[in-house]
């Protein structure tokens, strides 16, 4: 593998592994907080396949030499992690535990089914990737997201039929992920090198896929497309990041880090 | 001439124990006793809700767990205990649908301390080695409780437990995994091991509960043996715990905080120091040490998400397209 | 004689439940114009040399199925060792050094036995 190729592998798959774990880090706060008994065990599988998932990009950047697949979960700084912004957002105000934690689900539900369409349509486009052992897992993860979208886009669709609060409550979300769902579809500072060593097609292609997508849908129950996707609050991939993440990985990284060098 | 009321109440309360003796099932539209489905709607409910609860203690370190292993590990098991808690309450529901009662009921039974959860999701965790302890132990003996009420004559609670049972091989086996890599670990892991045992120790005793109503005031253990909803008592189930997992506390070098523990050969039980049945009383009465917290994040949480219960429960119909 | 064409029988899924503890079963479909000539005809028809416990019958256009694309929803990666006892196998070995033995199904399940005093 030519030094230069590698590098656009490795930040690629940066990109794709720190997505899943953020958003199933996420995932996995809500964990007993559900709005509903029977949504908490469903989510909690989304969250564990997404998780997965994340295992699964780490351990290609293991074998690239990068490190253990646990040190670069858990020990990278913020500055370094390549994941989108809209991600790494705490799903509501208030400390995730005991301190008054206001989990919005309606941001959640939006969160979740805008980056699981995205994430389809970016498998899809990995799955003629150059790098082969990206297309093999491109196919292996593509089997999960079935059921993750029609989870989510089954959560959309009844939320904003339900009109009233939940109808409000569901444009509002959409109009704050919307604002930065910018940054799933982008492949950072380096996208140009990415997309010319056939890794995964560009930027626009994928956007272009996904509008397609959330168009016709937004069309179907009456909703206004609110325009390009924005990348307000930075580029995750250009390792800009909020205090969210930080806080997020000091929870996800506390036991861990105690001692990396053991068996846990 | 027409039997009278109480006599024929009589004839079918004979006719059920007669089936309750020869092992037969009961269905929720079956004729039962009072007392009996009271006891099983106390019971059961109590259990689906503690399932509820109990999930608030393990994810304060489900996020937190070390490695992705452990993460998806503890994340699948609290996710295996909420599905208990709705495999449960549904169960409990359907025995308080003729007095119109539903989940809504429930939760706000709980919300008002009309419906206890189990004493020992009241306990504060400190680290890493109490959701390993928890996973280990409390569900260890959580696991002595359920398997007690396998044969249970009410079908659908055993229906229920049936499946409980299953999962729970894997959750005995999972708290089991991190115990052994704390107890094998480094001075530090194992201390927090011990740490944890030490303070969870009083809890795993008192988690079968009083061995008498005379030291509690009340208990329900009779009615619910009469019936073969269980088959034995508080403290022979506190001693069956001791006999599978004293052993195996003990094998992994962690020493039990009571040095009087010892098994009695001539008495064949047993002897250990009782736990503060005090305080066990305090907490039925939600005055533990995090009672009020766990109540607070889930009335939090209820409240939170109404407007997606109020969305969906109000809309039924427009769904169906 | 061209008259309108009358509705036929409803179609009814017929399950059963062979003990009070096992899991209801799918048997097959039958014709009836409603629930109760449905159920009188379903132990007949289904289950003439098996005996059980109970019996549904279930309206057909109330069961919602998938359709083939939502059945895609239901593959999903052998990557999930964490949330079986084939994760945890290694156990076994580390419990027999110490004189004890694993807490597998059989040893769980048999502790629905209850205390037995020997």
């Amino acid at each position: 593998m030519k030094p230069q190729y590698k590098e656009e592998v490795i930040e690629l798959l940066y990109q794709l592994a720190d997505d899943d774990l953020l958003v199933s880090y996420r995932g996995s706060e809500w964990l007993g907080l559900v709005p509903h008994i029977e949504e908490d065990v469903a989510y909690s599988s989304i969250t564990q396949n997404t998780m997965g998932h994340a295992n699964i990009y780490y351990s290609l950047l293991e074998e690239l030499g990068e490190g253990k697949v646990d040190d670069l979960a858990h020990l990278r700084p913020a500055g370094e992690r390549k994941n989108a912004i809209i991600l790494e957002e705490k799903n509501g105000p208030g400390h995730w535990l005991y301190g008054e934690p206001r989990y919005d689900w309606a941001f959640t539900v939006v969160r979740n089914y805008f980056y699981e369409a995205i994430k389809k349509r970016k498998i899809d486009s990995l799955k003629q990737s150059s790098y082969e052992p990206l297309r093999q897992v491109a196919v292996k993860i593509d089997t999960e997201i079935p059921y993750h979208l029609m989870h989510w886009r089954t959560w959309f669709e009844q939320l904003v039929r339900a009109g009233g609060e939940a109808e409000e409550r569901m444009k509002a979300a959409v109009a704050r992920v919307w604002e930065d769902i910018g940054g799933v579809l982008s492949l950072g500072p380096n996208e140009e090198k990415i997309v010319e060593a056939g890794l995964i097609e560009s930027e626009a292609v994928l956007k272009e896929r996904f509008l397609e997508d959330i168009n016709k849908k937004f069309t179907e129950l009456g909703l206004k497309m609110p325009g390009e996707p924005g990348m307000k609050k930075g580029d995750g991939r250009a390792g800009f990041h909020t205090e969210d993440l930080e806080e997020a990985l000091a929870q996800l990284s506390e036991v861990y880090a105690l001692n990396p060098a053991v068996p846990w | 001439m027409a039997v009278s009321v109480r006599d024929a109440e009589k004839v079918k309360y004979r006719e059920f124990m007669e089936r309750i003796e020869a092992g037969e099932k009961i269905e929720a539209d079956d004729w039962m006793p009072d007392d009996y489905r009271q006891a099983l709607i106390k019971l059961i409910s109590m259990h689906g809700i503690s399932e509820i609860m109990g999930a608030l203690p393990e994810k304060e370190w489900t996020p937190k767990a070390p490695t992705l292993y452990r993460k998806l590990a503890i994340m699948a098991k609290v996710q295996d205990e909420v599905g208990h808690g709705q495999l449960l309450l549904r169960v409990a529901e359907d025995l308080i649908k003729p007095y119109g009662k539903t989940r809504e009921d429930l939760i706000q039974d709980l919300f008002a301390g009309r419906l206890k959860f189990h004493n020992v999701f009241h306990w504060k965790t400190k680290s890493w080695a109490d959701a390993g302890l928890i996973g280990w132990l409390v569900d260890g003996a959580a696991i002595i409780t359920q398997t007690n009420m396998l044969d249970c004559s009410y079908a659908p609670y055993a229906r229920a437990l049936k499946r409980i049972a299953a999962e729970e091989v894997f959750h005995a086996q999972h708290g089991e995994a991190i115990a052994v890599a704390l107890a094998t670990g480094t001075e530090e892991q194992k201390e927090m091991l011990q740490d944890a045992l030490n303070r969870w120790w009083p809890a795993l005793l008192m988690f079968f509960g009083p061995p008498t109503a005379e030291l509690t005031g009340s208990s329900k253990q009779e009615i619910t043996i009469k019936y073969k909803i269980r088959k034995n008592t508080n403290e022979e189930l506190r001693q069956f715990y001791l006999t599978k997992y004293v052993p195996r506390i003990q094998g992994l070098g962690l020493t039990i905080p009571d040095e009087t523990l010892r098994w009695d050969d001539e008495k064949k039980e047993w002897i250990y120091k009782q736990p503060d049945w005090n305080l066990f009383l305090k907490i039925t009465r939600n005055e533990g040490p995090m009672s009020q917290e766990r109540l607070r994040l889930r009335r939090l949480s209820y409240e939170n998400n109404a407007w997606v219960r109020e969305a969906l429960g109000l809309n039924t119909k427009i769904f169906a397209s | 004689m061209a008259g309108k064409k009358v509705p036929f029988y409803e179609e009814f899924v017929v399950f059963s439940r062979k003990t009070p503890t096992s899991p209801c079963q799918e048997q097959f479909t039958l014709l009836a114009p409603n629930h109760e000539i449905a159920l009188v005809m379903a132990q007949e028809n289904f289950m003439r040399r098996e005996k059980v416990c109970d019996i549904w019958v279930v309206k057909r256009s109330d069961i919602r199925c998938m359709t083939p694309e939502e059945r895609k929803t239901l593959n999903r990666i052998d990557n999930k060792d964490y949330r079986n006892t084939k994760g945890y196998g290694y156990l076994a070995k580390f419990w027999r050094k110490l004189d004890q033995g694993m807490l597998d199904e059989k040893e769980i399940l048999s502790w629905s036995k209850g205390r037995v005093v020997e």
